[in-house]
């Protein structure tokens, strides 16, 4: 229900509801590797980091993305090798991808414009540290110790080097940031232009 | 500060017409030693030690300017208290960064060694050369990962990403430190302990076998020569670990045997390695140290859910099916699929 609430505005709308565990199947691959995760002590662990670290000033403005949204977002990056932009699109077309994400219901006759932004995603990570990834892979690690999944008593140990790569400026990129260039300057010189309000 | 600003404008004009000429002449002679700049080292070093001299005679005077800046934000006072604080901190760090690296240099061309973690990168520290390059070729500059994993399904308890580049062997402890925070994260009544840690030649220190013992810990599966493990040792050779470990009370001889095959078959781990490279941790794309952190553990995360995805299905190979009968752990059917979590 929360889930839902916070993302009422794709989700609303008229028509008939579609079950998104209904029509992806048990045997997906991205919906089995969704079931592995323990979701909610890991949401959990971020929402009381994030508070602790970014309080609230007002609680004003739009409701935030869930956190269970964006987390399942970031795995899947690295999971199906897609970047944050392919996964934000596939997170509005996508079923497995949905569910994934914990959406249970959708109405696919709703406007789908701007879901989730991949500079949301961006700024999710942007506020992860070390401790809180320590602290969400011990959760997944004690959940798979927990169900007799795997045993510590017998560990590896090994290091592997990891260069520094840098972002690249392709073609997309360059265009991207041209038209939000562009736009910005417009948006300027339109509220410039704009008559006052009167008072 | 009007006066700083002139010189830094005409000083500006100067310093990068010279450093583009210097560029050039480097990228010409670059050219000429071929992909990677292979060929022969010694003139490469003698090529680099006469650049950075003059690098070093160009920025010679920004010792002189960084001081005359920080005494003229000082009589700023037009600007706010905040504001020149924050600049003062900027205005360190620069010069910290330039007092490193000019430091370096010096030594650099002086023919000294350089020191273990040299700066690689101006605009981060903590990148460092990774000793594990290939041979005849440009060490890779970067980070090293550290992993922990268990030897059946390739499970990674925890990662780690030190500044710079450590021995193999300050890994083992904060490692294993994390792995324990995770086992009192278990809320059933377990009785879950670390046994044994294995690791490869890099790992030897007989300091870390000391503090492995004593916290409980076999350490039968690091090897001490390059010779491997003997996968099934006799029971005099079992007893005599224990007691060399002093564990004699606290270990059993079959655990003593499964941490002897567990080292037996370490290089298992690299295959656990490569599923993580595959997943992109091998390139981090993610900016600075805290990005290095994050990319990697949510790759090890995606691999983790990967890896327990192949224990329901049962997708193991006959080794880790065996340690696995070994370690007591559960066997789940093909049919037995498990209830959503969302």
């Amino acid at each position: 229900m929360r889930l839902f609430r916070h993302l009422q505005h794709w989700l609303g709308g008229n028509g008939s509801r579609l079950q998104v565990a209904d029509v992806v199947p048990h045997t997906h691959s991205i919906r089995q590797w969704a079931d592995t995760f323990p979701w909610a002590p890991m949401v959990e662990a971020i929402e009381r980091s994030f508070a602790s670290r970014f309080p609230q000033r007002a609680n004003g403005g739009r409701r935030p993305v869930s956190t269970r949204v964006l987390l399942a977002l970031e795995l899947l990056t690295h999971e199906v090798g897609a970047s944050d932009e392919a996964i934000c699109e596939r997170l509005r077309t996508d079923l497995a991808v949905m569910y994934a994400c914990g959406l249970e219901d959708v109405q696919l006759d709703s406007p789908q414009a701007h879901f989730v932004l991949p500079e949301t995603l961006a700024q999710f990570r942007g506020r992860l540290d070390e401790a809180l990834i320590d602290e969400l892979l011990a959760i997944q690690a004690a959940a798979a110790m927990a169900e007799g999944l795997v045993s510590p008593a017998h560990l590896l140990i090994d290091t592997f080097p990891s260069e520094q790569g840098s972002q690249r400026v392709t073609d997309a990129t360059t265009l991207y940031k041209a038209q939000k260039k562009s736009f910005n300057s417009w948006t300027t010189s339109h509220n410039s232009a704009s008559p006052a309000p009167r008072r | 500060m009007d006066h700083i600003t002139q010189q830094c404008i005409t000083r500006t004009a100067t310093l990068t017409s010279q450093a583009g000429a210097l560029q050039h002449d480097l990228q010409k002679v670059m050219r000429c030693f071929g992909r990677q700049c292979r060929g022969q080292g010694k003139v490469f070093v003698t090529l680099l030690r006469q650049t950075e001299t003059q690098l070093l005679e160009v920025g010679s005077s920004i010792a002189t300017l960084a001081q005359q800046a920080h005494q003229a934000l000082e009589k700023a006072t037009h600007l706010s208290a905040s504001t020149r604080e924050h600049l003062a901190s900027d205005l360190s760090a620069a010069q910290a960064a330039h007092q490193q690296i000019s430091t370096q240099s010096r030594r650099l061309t002086q023919g000294k060694r350089l020191s273990h973690c040299k700066i690689v990168n101006a605009y981060d520290p903590t990148i460092a050369p990774i000793l594990k390059g290939k041979s005849n070729c440009p060490a890779p500059c970067g980070r090293k990962s550290g992993i922990i994993s268990e030897p059946t399904a390739g499970f990674i308890f925890a990662t780690r990403v030190p500044v710079g580049n450590p021995s193999d062997a300050s890994y083992v402890l904060p490692l294993v430190d994390k792995v324990q925070s995770a086992i009192e994260c278990i809320t059933a009544p377990l009785r879950l302990s670390i046994h044994s840690v294995a690791g490869d030649l890099g790992v030897n220190d007989p300091v870390l076998r000391q503090t492995l013992h004593a916290n409980g810990i076999l350490s039968v599966g690091i090897p001490k020569t390059v010779e491997p493990l003997n996968p099934q040792p006799s029971p005099e050779a079992i007893l005599d670990l224990l007691n060399e470990a002093g564990l004699n009370r606290q270990r059993t001889p079959h655990q003593v045997q499964l941490a002897c095959a567990c080292g037996y078959s370490r290089p298992v781990v690299e295959s656990h390695i490569a599923s993580v490279l595959c997943r992109g941790a091998g390139q981090i794309r993610y900016k600075g140290p805290q990005g290095a952190v994050v990319q990697l553990g949510m790759t090890v995360m995606a691999h983790n859910g990967a890896a327990v995805v192949r224990i329901y299905q049962q997708r193991l190979s006959k080794r880790a099916q065996k340690f696995r009968r070994w370690l007591g752990l559960r066997r789940r059917h093909v049919n037995q699929i498990k209830s959503s979590k969302n």
